[in-house]
């Protein structure tokens, strides 16, 4: 029988009437449905974005990331950046890309603005233009002239540096901008179409490109074949047809690369039986490796919530159609055919669906700015975000499937045979009805659904809460860490500002100590052998005075601090952290241990830990330059400092010196804990929504399939039994499906497990079967509740009013 | 002559914030054992709810009620289910059975809550008693819907009567069957009676009424005549 158009509009009508009389109804199922659906859309857009679609470059799947991995004697990875002649060597002499380019990230500011302002700096050869198709609105991009070694002075802005800082000045073009002592001419502006390449991480946005041969890394280091620079990048685009595989690039490169390598170090007994390895990947690859677990979680957290929904919304329509009995029974009674109760519900559900869909679309896109607002230094391409195609598809998808599904279920609650009966009858409320499967199923999905949420949430928040509450091991608190921009000087002159404004910024009231080293975060790696048995080790090191460690409350373990005297003098001693000093400890004693570099150690002191991070590593530290240009200051309890302070103390001393960076030791703990912050935060909103959500879904199911047996309550409690053996029959009979539920979470866990590669938690066995047996008696206890709730309005209440026709 | 129920000005109200209903006033009834009473009147009059509160599925707001000796009138809910258990059977107009169970465990359901363990081998042989008492024995593995309206009713007496009440306590045991099924049920109901079971019955059907031993007339939910129980009137 198909519908026709008269009927079609009519039952459109009724169904909107319906809707409009049923507010609170109506408005339930469209929010909770809105919202489930919104979420759901944002994150599929966000999923589609970053592991689909392609990459906003021409032929973006010929573009690849090549990476170097340093690996030690014991075949473990000791860095993961580049070093610098290796580079250049491979860019001098690779034949597996058509085209490569080189890229370097620094900052620096910039002196020729009055402001000064700090920019980020991308250094590239010219072929990085041409690769990543990058055009200019206003002059040109790099060629030929600015090719290696032309030591070229230009400049191209970013669109969004040409508006802020020269108020799209259209005569811009060979101006100068002047940084660390450099005058560079502006050539071009970057069009404000092209989408930054989020290479360096998440939400980096570069300002100012200027050639390669300008980079910041010092000619001595250039030359270094030991040190390596995470600033250091390559990318390589192949020739179109090219037939190697990943596997055979990397092979290729590696050879190029670790041949050469071996050639250089094969004096340096520190790099005996170590290697390199090179490593490509498709670019859209390497962009995106950080990030593919927490799109994958916050996938399955949408699509879970989505599901809860669903079942929540399909129990609302559950009790609606027990409700209007008797109106599908009249329309069965003049004439309604089973399939006309069937397209009743359809446009019914259909509008109330649209209506969803409608408030999702706004949702997704409210979605999009909390996600850019929030996650943009942590997730790449999120500027990519919008609704597009695949979110119309999603969307359109989403409503036909849920409109489908949702009427089925309803329609399968209707007994048309038994509503046509019911207007005659004595009304037992039997004609529409859910039956024991579909309760069941309800039941199995609300409980395993909610059991790996709450599962997952619960893992991830732990491991989020240990970060965050992991003792750090030194006292971030009322510290800043300032940098500044010094020009080129003579190095006693340079000796003499510093040391001018160490005084100042030491002579001001609210400032108690001043240390000339960098933020406790900041370490370099370094070789260092000692000298009585030749073991080499690679090691995080930093170069500090005498106040730092009484600056940041670092506690000495054993032996000396730094004197003033040895850090003027940089004698060639260091202090080491008791986890380096256990693995020395092994040879003898630590304290006076000597390197072949003729450092001695004279110290220990407490290892202390990352802010994000939660493995200490073995550390040293040596003295540090007098000239260096880093400084932390402490100020006095209930004191703080500004930019603008430190600024004018600079300037007092000597007008050509600049505030780099500027930022307090607390700001910056809060940054690299706000992953760990955020998910903290999430994980528990996610838990109480998941709890709330699956406790009213349960309470619909058992609710609604307690008041259908009404009749049966009340016959029961008539012939004797009491409120405790309902409670306990309720309580049995949906026992089974409770188990079910519980089972089914732990397939639905493991199938997660070996699907994501990545570890999802630290946490050890013992501890993941304590979490999940919590989750599960939490799960438990709600559907307890959610069986005594509807139980006890029927027990509670005189046995004859459950065995009236009407409640 | 023993006396199962008394009921000493007993009354109840229905109260809505704008209105009071009273569905009975001042009932003084006494019921003796073996008797076979009928509840009579028209529609509205406080049949059901009498025979609910003699039932004890409702309480009464005010008066005293007295079974089997006890006083019953202000009981727990668990009290009150373990009375209707064991001293109470219930027979209603729309039958009320299970229709997930069998003829044998809707009937055998009264044992299931009774406070005495019954084995398997002692419920099954007073199913099997009771069913074939009304003539169902044959049709135990049933469901209730395999079954004719007249079959349904004559389950719901034998679970009415498994658990040997002092009472039957019957709702228009005939009023969703048509007079051949409904002859039947009286004719059982008789025969129980016959047999020493006390019944108390509501019913609309004078005819049904006359089978009584006893006929109680009920209007605007006071009792009109309440003659005296043959017995103790002679």
């Amino acid at each position: 029988m198909v519908i026709n158009m008269r009927l079609f509009i009519y039952l459109i009508k009724q169904a909107y009437l319906n809707i409009k009389q049923n507010v609170m109804f109506s408005a339930a199922v469209i929010m909770t449905m809105a919202i489930a659906l919104g979420a759901l859309l944002c994150v599929a857009t966000l999923a589609y974005v970053m592991l689909i679609k392609p990459l906003p470059y021409p032929e973006q799947d010929q573009l690849y990331a090549v990476d170097q991995q340093l690996i030690n004697s014991e075949n473990k990875t000791d860095s993961n950046a580049f070093i610098y002649p290796n580079l250049m060597h491979l860019y001098q002499n690779q034949q597996v890309f058509e085209h490569s380019a080189l890229m370097y990230l620094d900052g620096s500011v910039v002196t020729s603005l009055p402001s000064e302002p700090m920019m980020e700096i991308k250094y590239v050869s010219p072929q990085w233009f041409k690769l990543l198709n990058i055009n200019t609105i206003i002059g040109r991009p790099f060629n030929d002239n600015e090719a290696l070694n032309t030591y070229n002075p230009v400049a191209v802005l970013s669109y969004h540096t040409w508006q802020t800082e020269f108020s799209s000045d259209p005569n811009i073009l060979n101006k100068n901008i002047t940084l660390d002592g450099k005058s560079f001419s502006i050539i071009g502006v970057i069009d404000p179409a092209f989408k930054e390449l989020p290479i360096a991480g998440a939400g980096y946005n570069t300002q100012l490109y200027l050639p390669w041969d300008f980079n910041s890394v010092s000619e001595h280091d250039r030359k270094q074949w030991g040190n390596d620079d995470g600033g250091l990048m390559f990318i390589g685009k192949t020739a179109s047809g090219s037939t190697l595989s990943v596997e055979q690039m990397s092979q290729q490169l590696t050879q190029l690369i670790d041949q050469q390598w071996q050639i250089q170090v094969s004096d340096q007994h520190f790099f005996k039986d170590w290697r390199i390895q090179i490593n490509t990947s498709p670019l859209k690859t390497k962009i995106i490796s950080g990030s593919t677990k927490t799109v994958y979680l916050l996938l399955i957290g949408a699509i879970g919530l989505t599901l809860i929904s669903i079942a929540n919304i399909a129990n609302l329509l559950l009790s609606r159609n027990a409700e209007r009995q008797q109106q599908l029974a009249i329309t069965a009674a003049v004439g309604a055919t089973s399939r006309h109760i069937f397209y009743t519900l359809l446009c019914e559900i259909g509008l109330l669906m649209i209506a969803a869909m409608v408030f999702a679309q706004f949702i997704a896109v409210l979605g999009f700015d909390l996600l850019h607002y929030y996650l943009n230094d942590h997730l790449p391409r999120l500027n990519e975000l919008s609704l597009n195609g695949v979110s119309v598809l999603v969307s359109f998808g989403s409503l036909i499937i849920l409109t489908l599904a949702l009427s089925y279920v309803a329609k399968r609650s209707v007994n048309y045979r038994a509503l046509n009966a019911s207007l005659q009858a004595s009304g037992k409320g039997n004609a529409v009805q859910v039956s024991k499967n579909t309760r069941s199923a309800f039941i199995i999905s609300q409980v395993a659904i909610a059991t790996t949420l709450i599962f997952i949430n619960v893992l991830l928040f732990k491991d989020a809460l240990t970060l965050i509450e992991q003792p750090l091991g030194y006292q971030p608190d009322h510290t800043y860490a300032i940098v500044l921009s010094v020009p080129e000087m003579k190095k006693e002159a340079r000796l003499s500002q510093l040391n001018a404004l160490k005084t100042a910024l030491s002579n001001t009231a609210k400032i108690d100590i001043v240390s000339q080293s960098m933020r406790p975060s900041i370490f370099g790696t370094y070789a260092l052998t000692t000298a009585h048995d030749n073991k080499g080790y690679s090691i995080s090191g930093k170069d500090i005075d005498e106040h730092y460690f009484k600056l940041i409350n670092q506690r000495l373990l054993a032996g000396d601090n730094f004197t003033q005297q040895q850090v003027d003098n940089r004698e060639p001693l260091i202090i080491v952290n008791d986890i380096f000093a256990k693995r020395l400890a092994q040879h003898g004693d630590v304290i006076g241990t000597t390197f072949n570099n003729g450092a001695r150690i004279i110290g220990i002191v407490e290892s202390i830990t990352i802010p994000g991070t939660s493995v200490k590593h073995p550390r040293f530290y040596y003295s540090a330059s007098r000239t260096r240009n880093m400084l932390l200051v402490k100020v006095k309890p209930n004191q703080s400092l500004t930019r603008e302070e430190v600024i004018k103390i600079i300037k007092s001393v000597d007008k050509r010196l600049s505030l780099f960076s500027f930022s307090s030791l607390t700001h910056n703990k809060e940054q690299r804990l706000f992953s760990a912050t955020t998910t903290a935060t999430v994980t528990t909103a996610l838990t109480i929504i998941t709890l709330i959500l699956s406790a009213i879904g349960l309470f619909g199911v058992l609710k609604y399939s307690t008041r259908m047996r009404r009749f049966e309550i009340g016959t029961r409690m008539a012939i004797g039994a009491n409120g405790r053996t309902i409670l306990s029959m309720i309580i049995k009979e949906n026992l089974l499906a409770l188990l079910a539920g519980l089972i089914a979470s732990v397939a639905i866990l493991l199938i997660i497990y070996f699907s994501i590669k990545q570890p999802l938690t630290q946490l050890n066995v013992i501890e993941l079967i304590t979490i999940y047996l919590s989750t599960s008696v939490t799960v438990i206890v709600v559907c307890f509740f959610a069986c005594y709730l509807p139980v006890q309005h029927f027990i509670k209440q005189p046995v004859i009013n459950n065995l009236k026709t009407s409640e | 002559m023993t006396k199962v129920i008394t009921l000493t000005n007993v009354s109840k109200i229905y109260e809505t914030e704008e209105l009071e209903t009273h569905a009975l006033k001042s009932i003084n009834l006494t019921i003796n054992q073996g008797e076979y009473i009928a509840i009579c009147g028209p529609s509205g009059c406080g049949k059901s709810t009498l025979l609910s509160i003699l039932g004890l599925l409702d309480q009464a707001s005010g008066g005293e009620y007295t079974l089997a000796g006890d006083s019953v009138t202000s009981l727990s809910l668990n009290q009150a289910a373990q009375i209707r258990n064991c001293q109470i059977g219930f027979v209603f107009q729309s039958f009320n059975l299970i229709d997930q169970l069998s003829v044998f465990d809707n009937v055998a359901l009264p044992l299931r809550y009774h406070h005495e363990n019954f084995t398997a081998k002692e419920i099954a042989q007073r199913v099997n008693n009771c069913l074939e008492k009304v003539g169902l024995s044959h049709r135990s593995q049933h469901t209730p819907n395999q079954l004719s309206g007249g079959q349904q009713q004559r389950v719901a007496i034998a679970r009415a009567i498994i658990a040997n009440p002092a009472i039957l306590l019957v709702d228009e045991p005939t009023g969703n069957l048509d007079s051949s099924a409904g002859d039947k049920v009286m004719a059982l109901l008789e025969q129980l009676n016959q047999q020493g079971t006390t019944i108390c019955m509501v019913t609309h059907d004078p005819r049904y009424a006359d089978m009584a031993t006893r006929k109680i007339q009920l209007l605007d939910g006071q009792i009109l005549q309440a003659p005296q129980s043959p017995a103790l009137a002679s």
